[in-house]
């Protein structure tokens, strides 16, 4: 049997067609908008593994013992052969990698330059380090190569070196001797940021062995096929890894990063809360009028026995009926509009040129947001959640009416 | 004896008029006992809406006592007045007061919704309209009734639930004679078939015609109470 309350709730939404179509659209363009935030918060995490990923940290790096407190270059894994099939060997790893790290001087002539001197197995590099893709003079490293340098147009330009100029590396040794070699500039990389350019300091992993007398490699790098199963990974990876030798995932290696986003993700919610705060009083302003212009139909009620919370449940459903409608129309106008945003991104180039960065990190300026299958519950609570909130204070305010006064009032 | 159905003593009921209090009531002693078909009559502001909504448990009285169905009005809660009204006494207004957005089946069947039945309340409803000679019209939203058609289903809301005591706002001031006539036979007969109390306030000595007693006031106090052979 249908309740007459059911009835009444779902026609006294219908008897002010136009303020009810009105609430129903502020309610959708409301969920929309914070829609559109909660997708590009969303995004932003795909955002950082990717940028961080790809920038040669890696979704999942084992690191030797010590390093997690102390970054020091000079820290070599326990076994990085073994720790590196160990990464092959996880299933969704899609790229491993080892490297080995200096602080080194770079000199050509009287220009030095002080740079993390990065040794690499080139035939792997150019699958997690985005930025040796896009060599613009000369060519990368090759493998098995000795002797070879990839720079940064950056440090290039500072050293004013040129292509196959010979370039002298300084470093410490392990007793704290000086130790020197000299590589040959075969390749050039520009990726149209200064700050990511004096990043690139490659040679092969060999010679930073043999230039620091450090054997072995500092770091294995992992690139994984989905991003979301970095914990997942991390978690296989720790019992197999040797004694010692450590695993970090992207957030650990790069903090900073991971804070920065997070700082961002903080504004943009507060800007979604803005929005439906506006939208919010929007809806209850609508539902205020609508209890006013009833006033004497609630007295009718409220003499007849109904009771106030009965009144306020009253109320309070006539608005889950105007968000049950936001949220349909907010759906229907927000999926099309997030798969587009998470299909082709929003270009931010002209607002922070080609591309920007961050410690080093460099972001793509296209900015993508996240389309999944959370978005119909997503906007379902927001906008229901946002009118049972908007109803409220209409609702105790119509729970408050005097019928005595009412009706008095109404004769 | 059982209980009276009212009783007021000394009742008093003040308005907030600015700087001094309105008297809408001055003291009112009078009693109904159950099954009273009563009119309360009397002048514009004599206190015949004030006492009524005293009666009703719509407010609350200033001083003096009134008791209604045994129960204390001034010491019950918000709640306890709204549980009172929803279930012991039903109300017919002046300008109708039906929902406009429920049909007249509908209008009966919400306070019946309201007291908690369950099942059977639809046929309840019918039954109350098909009662009042609204059988046909039950499916009809209330605004394509005529007047005395609405305050028939007013009426009909009001006793659907055999409520112990009815009260009528001028319930035919908007109807025209031949209407208000068949409203007043209708409240008659069903008050004397299922025995429930009705005090009525009027001003239409046609109406008060069908009073078995008629209580006059004037200027908030009990001026007349007198006992009345109905004339039809």
């Amino acid at each position: 049997m249908a309740w007459v309350s059911g009835q009444y709730a779902i026609r006294s939404v219908g008897r002010n067609i136009r303020r009810t179509i009105l609430s129903i659209v502020g309610i959708a363009v409301g969920c929309v908008l914070a829609l559109f935030m909660e997708s590009m918060n969303r995004g932003r995490g795909e955002l950082f593994a990717r940028a961080g990923s790809s920038s040669g940290v890696g979704h999942v790096r084992i690191v030797p013992a010590g390093w997690r407190e102390r970054r020091d270059s000079r820290l070599r894994l326990a076994d990085w052969e073994a720790d590196l099939a160990a990464a092959r060997a996880v299933p969704g790893v899609a790229f491993a990698t080892a490297r080995a790290r200096a602080q080194a001087l770079l000199a050509v002539g009287t220009h030095v330059v002080p740079v993390e001197l990065t040794g690499v197995q080139p035939e792997i590099e150019p699958h997690m380090f985005r930025y040796v893709q896009t060599v613009r003079q000369g060519r990368y490293l090759r493998a098995g190569e000795a002797g070879s340098i990839v720079l940064g147009r950056a440090l290039v330009d500072r050293l004013t070196a040129d292509l196959d100029d010979d370039i002298v590396a300084t470093t410490v040794g392990p007793g704290g001797d000086i130790q020197s070699a000299l590589f040959r500039l075969v390749g050039i990389v520009e990726t149209g940021n200064d700050d990511s350019d004096s990043a690139v300091c490659q040679v092969a992993i060999e010679d930073v062995q043999r230039l620091t007398q450090f054997p072995g490699a500092g770091e294995v790098s992992l690139v994984l096929g989905d991003y979301r199963r970095i914990d997942a990974v991390r978690a296989q990876l720790a019992s197999r890894v040797a004694r010692g030798d450590d695993v970090m995932t992207l957030s650990e290696s790069a903090p900073d990063i991971e804070g920065h986003l997070n700082q961002d993700s903080a504004v943009t919610r507060i800007v979604s809360w803005i929005i439906l705060l506006i939208v919010l009083l929007g809806v209850a302003s609508a539902q205020l009028a609508a209890v006013l212009e009833r006033r004497r139909e609630f007295a009718v009620l409220a003499a007849l026995g109904m009771s106030g919370p009965r009144l306020v449940g009253l109320v309070v459903q006539e608005a889950l009926m105007l968000g049950a409608g936001g949220a349909v129309v907010g759906i229907a106008a927000g999926v099309p509009i997030i798969w587009r945003f998470a299909h082709s991104g929003i270009d931010l180039s002209s607002y922070v040129g080609g591309s920007y960065s961050f410690q080093g990190v460099l972001f793509d300026p296209i900015i993508y947001g996240d389309f999944g299958w959370w978005i119909p519950g997503y906007v379902t609570a927001v906008s229901l959640v946002a009118t049972i909130v908007a109803s409220l204070y209409p609702a105790w305010y119509a729970s408050r009416t005097d019928p005595a006064v009412a009706l008095r009032v109404a004769q | 004896m059982s209980a009276p159905i009212v009783l007021a003593r000394g009742l008093t009921k003040a308005f907030d008029g600015g700087r001094e209090p309105v008297w809408a009531l001055r003291g009112v002693d009078l009693e109904v006992g159950a099954g009273e078909f009563l009119a309360l009559v009397g002048p514009s502001g004599s206190g015949k809406t004030t006492l009524l909504n005293l009666v009703g448990a719509l407010d609350t009285p200033t001083g003096g006592e009134l008791t209604v169905l045994g129960q204390h009005i001034a010491s019950l809660s918000k709640m306890a007045r709204a549980h009172l009204r929803l279930h012991s006494i039903g109300f017919v207004f002046q300008a109708y007061n039906l929902v406009p957005v429920l049909t007249a089946r509908e209008n009966v069947e919400f306070v019946l919704e309201l007291q908690g039945m369950g099942a059977g309340r639809r046929d309840r409803a019918r039954g109350v309209l098909a009662e009042l000679g609204l059988g046909d019209l039950a499916d009809r939203r209330t605004n394509e009734l005529s007047g005395g058609q609405q305050q028939r289903v007013a009426v009909a809301r009001a006793v659907a639930s055999r409520p112990t005591l009815v009260l009528a706002d001028e319930p035919t001031a908007n109807l025209d004679g031949e209407n208000a006539e068949t409203l007043m036979h209708l409240m008659r007969d069903l008050r004397d078939r299922h025995g429930m109390t009705f005090i009525f306030s009027t001003h239409d000595p046609r109406v008060v015609a069908h009073a078995v007693r008629i209580v006059t006031l004037v200027d908030g106090r009990v001026s007349k109470d007198e006992p009345q052979v109905p004339t039809s």
